[in-house]
């Protein structure tokens, strides 16, 4: 499961995900990580069956944490053209069979490839 | 062909209410299952539709007068200029003209569709005072309401086929096809195939002068064949114009294409009459049938490189073969929508809102479209290289040293023993290496090199040199074997001979 974690600047020193990691005996795998002035955000892998403890154990730490919205796709501006779908390294993105634009959101690892790409600006990255 | 029903007998029918109307999806199908005969004895009308990117799109707007009146010279909507070299208070705003503070990002198409969604717009004019407009500046807050006349009119809407686009280079790429990924990474194409309002007429013998149609989600006209219209190659286009008051944003919509520019997607649908047992065979083509071919947009010329024919029913399958590999092809415009209008023209026919008219007027069959004149040509890289100095990797720092020195040269290109390049070294590097005691050529050459291919424009050259802040690009061909070094003193002594000068305000 996909969880996105985001730190206040005060807390992006401290080795939150290596003590989580090690707290739980869980096998988290960083997707994506980014430190800037307004703090550091994460997009880890979690195990299914651990995601709840792993989910309080960052939230005990200090961290804001959001489960499973990583991207969305804006209803009244995409026009459903598909663009997105060929820059999609992870194929979150397809298209339903009366080619409506479908969004597998587990799969989407925020890489940004399709942001600049749609054509109608549709595709957010969640809470940006 | 024998006629078996007229225009006037099908808009009969479609008072009386038991008119046929299929759509061209539709069609196909009942072509493919019961023949052209049977498919024109049943058939009165085939809907069709497409919604693409038209950068040829715009639209006349009239204020109306204020008061003191003004004659306006300079007019922006929305921050985005408008072409005003007619009367006073009337306009011509075109898609692809940008917001100078937010370019790629909000355009005339932008500004067209928060008219149609009902939207104030700002509208901020500059006159140089007469005598009888004596106004010189007016600012004022205007919904498509306040228009006396918003008329769509698009100078070219519709391309009969349109090429797929995939890029060679080793490089992401911008274009007006989207964002194409390296090394055929990914492809996009545009039209809706067998929705495809031209294609389905490609002898426009029912597209012309007068022909009523669906635009953006209203009606619409067209006015004549598009500029550009190339029938002789299947590259027919129309022009187009309806009143954007009857319009719906759903249909026409605001693009935005990273480093560019901005469009507007259109919506546009025409409905076919099944004349004669030939326009049901027409309208019947498949997907299968509708040929096109894939372009390496890689290559920045007027003619891009085919690299293969494809068909539209390979293209909406998702996957292009090219170089052996599989690629990732989507459509740029929205086969759903184009769907949706097919659907709509049909049920407006149905229900007796749409009748048909007979073109006044047919479109050309016979012309094609040229090349621009151009009277100073613009040199290619194949005209401009020069030789290269060149040195192997197991060459010392010293052997480069005196090369540098002996050909009064700053980039040394390394090649292997098949003339493959394998990086490049600069006088720069080489200072560098002797002020910090590095000896082995491997520890300071460049390997990922940024290269130009021979058939490629100086104006590529000098867009590559800017990018990535370095003054040569090594000449390769397909196969990465070196043919020659361009460098940034050649093209700016080339660019002062020749006159060329930067004068886009909006820097990529």
């Amino acid at each position: 499961m996909k969880v996105e974690l985001r730190f206040s600047t005060e807390r992006v020193s401290e080795p939150i995900i290596s003590s989580v990691i090690l707290q739980e005996k869980a096998q988290i795998n960083i997707l994506r990580a980014q430190v800037s002035e307004d703090g550091g955000r994460a997009l880890l892998e979690v195990p299914d069956n651990q995601a709840d403890e792993i989910v309080k154990a960052f939230r005990k730490l200090g961290a804001e944490v959001i489960v499973g919205k990583v991207i969305e796709i804006l209803e009244d501006k995409c026009i459903e053209c598909g663009h997105c779908i060929t820059l999609c390294p992870v194929n979150a993105i397809f298209f339903e069979k009366d080619y409506s634009i479908g969004l597998d959101e587990q799969k989407c690892i925020q890489c940004g490839s399709c942001l600049d790409a749609c054509p109608t600006r549709a595709i957010k990255l969640y809470g940006e | 062909m024998e006629n078996i029903r007229t225009i006037e007998e099908i808009n009969e029918k479609i008072r009386k209410g038991d008119v046929n109307v299929v759509t061209a999806e539709e069609m196909v199908e009942l072509v493919r299952e019961k023949g052209s005969t049977i498919a024109a004895k049943d058939v009165d009308v085939v809907t069709t539709g497409t919604f693409g990117a038209m950068c040829s799109s715009g639209a006349f707007l009239n204020f109306g007068h204020s008061d003191p009146p003004i004659k306006m010279e300079n007019l922006t909507l929305n921050g985005v200029n408008t072409y005003h070299g007619n009367a006073a208070v009337d306009c011509y705003l075109g898609v692809t003209k940008m917001h100078p503070e937010k370019p790629f990002e909000y355009g005339g198409g932008h500004v067209l569709e928060d008219l149609v969604s009902g939207k104030e717009i700002e509208l901020e004019a500059v006159g140089y005072g007469t005598d009888c407009y004596p106004r010189k500046y007016l600012k004022t807050i205007i919904t498509l309401h306040d228009l006396n006349q918003a008329i769509l009119c698009n100078p070219r809407n519709a391309y009969q086929r349109y090429a797929t686009a995939t890029n060679g280079r080793d490089e992401i790429i911008y274009t007006y096809m989207g964002k194409l990924l390296p090394n055929f990474g990914n492809a996009t194409f545009s039209g809706s195939g067998s929705l495809s309002p031209l294609s389905k007429d490609p002898n426009y013998e029912t597209i012309g002068l007068g022909t009523r149609i669906f635009l953006g989600g209203g009606i619409g006209y067209v006015i004549g064949e598009g500029t550009q219209h190339s029938p002789t190659n299947k590259f027919g286009t129309i022009m187009v114009k309806g009143d954007l008051g009857k319009m719906r944003p759903e249909f026409l919509k605001g693009a935005a294409f990273t480093r560019y520019g901005t469009s507007l997607y259109v919506g546009l649908g025409i409905p076919i009459p099944i004349l004669n047992e030939g326009l049901a065979k027409k309208t019947g083509v498949s997907d299968e049938d509708l040929k096109t071919d894939v372009l390496d947009y890689g290559i920045a010329r007027r003619d891009r490189p085919v690299l293969k024919e494809t068909n539209y029913a390979e293209l909406k399958s998702g996957k292009i073969v090219i170089d052996n590999k599989e690629v990732s092809v989507t459509p740029l415009s929205s086969i759903k929508k184009a769907r949706e209008i097919a659907n709509i023209l049909k049920e407006w026919i149905e229900k007796a809102q749409f009748f048909l008219t007979a073109p006044v007027d047919r479109l050309s069959v016979d012309t094609i479209c040229k090349p621009m004149k151009v009277v100073s040509r613009v040199p290619f890289v194949n005209e401009i290289m020069e030789n290269a100095v060149t040195c192997n990797l197991d060459d010392n720092i010293d052997v480069l040293a005196k090369k540098i020195i002996n050909n009064n040269v700053n980039h040394i290109a390394v090649i292997d023993d098949n003339g493959k390049l394998l990086g490049i070294v600069t006088s720069f590097d080489i200072t560098k290496a002797i002020a910090t005691g590095k000896k082995e050529l491997e520890e300071i050459m460049t390997r990922n090199v940024i290269t130009v291919y021979p058939e490629e424009s100086v104006d590529t050259c000098a867009t590559k040199l800017e990018k990535n802040n370095i003054s040569a690009l090594p000449v390769v061909n397909r196969s990465n074997e070196l043919k020659g070094i361009i460098t940034s003193e050649k093209i700016s002594s080339l660019l002062g001979e020749i006159g060329l000068k930067d004068e886009s305000r909006i820097k990529i």
